[in-house]
């Protein structure tokens, strides 16, 4: 957790691009919040343009912990939309997402039951960093 | 009812092992959480090599994210978590940093309005 699924069409996003957004995608996540960078998971879906109900083309749809303020949920979306188009060359208004929510007590990861954001612990980075 | 939607990496876990797979998350529903095994089931999302990642690099890791009845303790919850990771680990010898391990309410909205 996050998981970011990037709806793409069929052939539209190279090997290239989608290993500079996952990379851009994690750097973000990471430098807002104090998740473990291998915690962040990014997926690319290809499927035929139009045969999807998203509002736009390529579309963002993730999910993070409960909890954050909404501000900060905001920003978020749109650093990690713009990560996309920087390495996609996609125009901006052809993109679009929203970030869902799972109570993180709901999760495990790393071994461990995922801790509430902003309540991360010395102990338990220790734990899910120690592989 | 429980749901078990497990999303996997082309080529890291072979169709016979997720059979076993199949068998023993349908036990585990049914003996700790005491569904009956007719009313569980399991999906499975194969990511193509090359379209998965963590960390900003090529994934190996797996996800069994679950959709259970509401209502349980948040003690049962942990439990029924732990022994669906306990049993992935050893049926498919991945690590516990190769795995997520989610088990939602039935009835949450993640996309609230």
């Amino acid at each position: 957790m996050p998981i970011y699924r990037f709806k793409v069409p069929t052939d539209s996003v190279t090997l290239e691009q989608r290993e500079k957004v996952a990379m851009d995608v994690t750097d973000v996540h990471c430098g807002s919040t104090l998740a473990p960078r291998h915690f962040v998971h990014v997926y690319f879906d290809e499927q035929p343009e139009g045969a999807s109900d998203y509002p736009t083309t390529y579309y963002l749809d993730a999910i993070n912990r409960a909890g954050r303020p909404k501000e900060i949920k905001e920003k978020l979306l749109d650093d990690l939309l713009n990560a996309f188009t920087r390495h996609t060359g996609v125009p901006r208004d052809q993109i679009s997402g929203r970030i869902g929510e799972t109570p993180a007590s709901w999760a495990m990861e790393g071994g461990q039951v995922l801790p509430e954001p902003g309540q991360e612990t010395a102990e338990w980075y220790a734990e899910v960093t120690a592989d | 009812m429980i749901v078990y939607n497990c999303t996997i990496q082309e080529g890291v876990i072979s169709g016979e092992t997720r059979r076993i797979l199949n068998e023993r998350l349908v036990q585990i529903g049914s003996q700790v959480l005491g569904e009956a095994p007719d009313d569980i089931s399991v999906n499975y999302e194969i990511i193509p090599h090359g379209f998965g990642f963590r960390g900003g690099e090529l994934s190996t890791s797996s996800s069994v994210r679950s959709r259970i009845p509401d209502g349980f303790s948040q003690e049962k919850r942990i439990e029924f978590m732990q022994a669906v990771q306990d049993m992935w680990m050893e049926v498919t010898g991945q690590t516990t940093a190769e795995l997520v391990v989610g088990a939602a309410d039935a009835s949450y909205n993640s996309y609230p309005d």
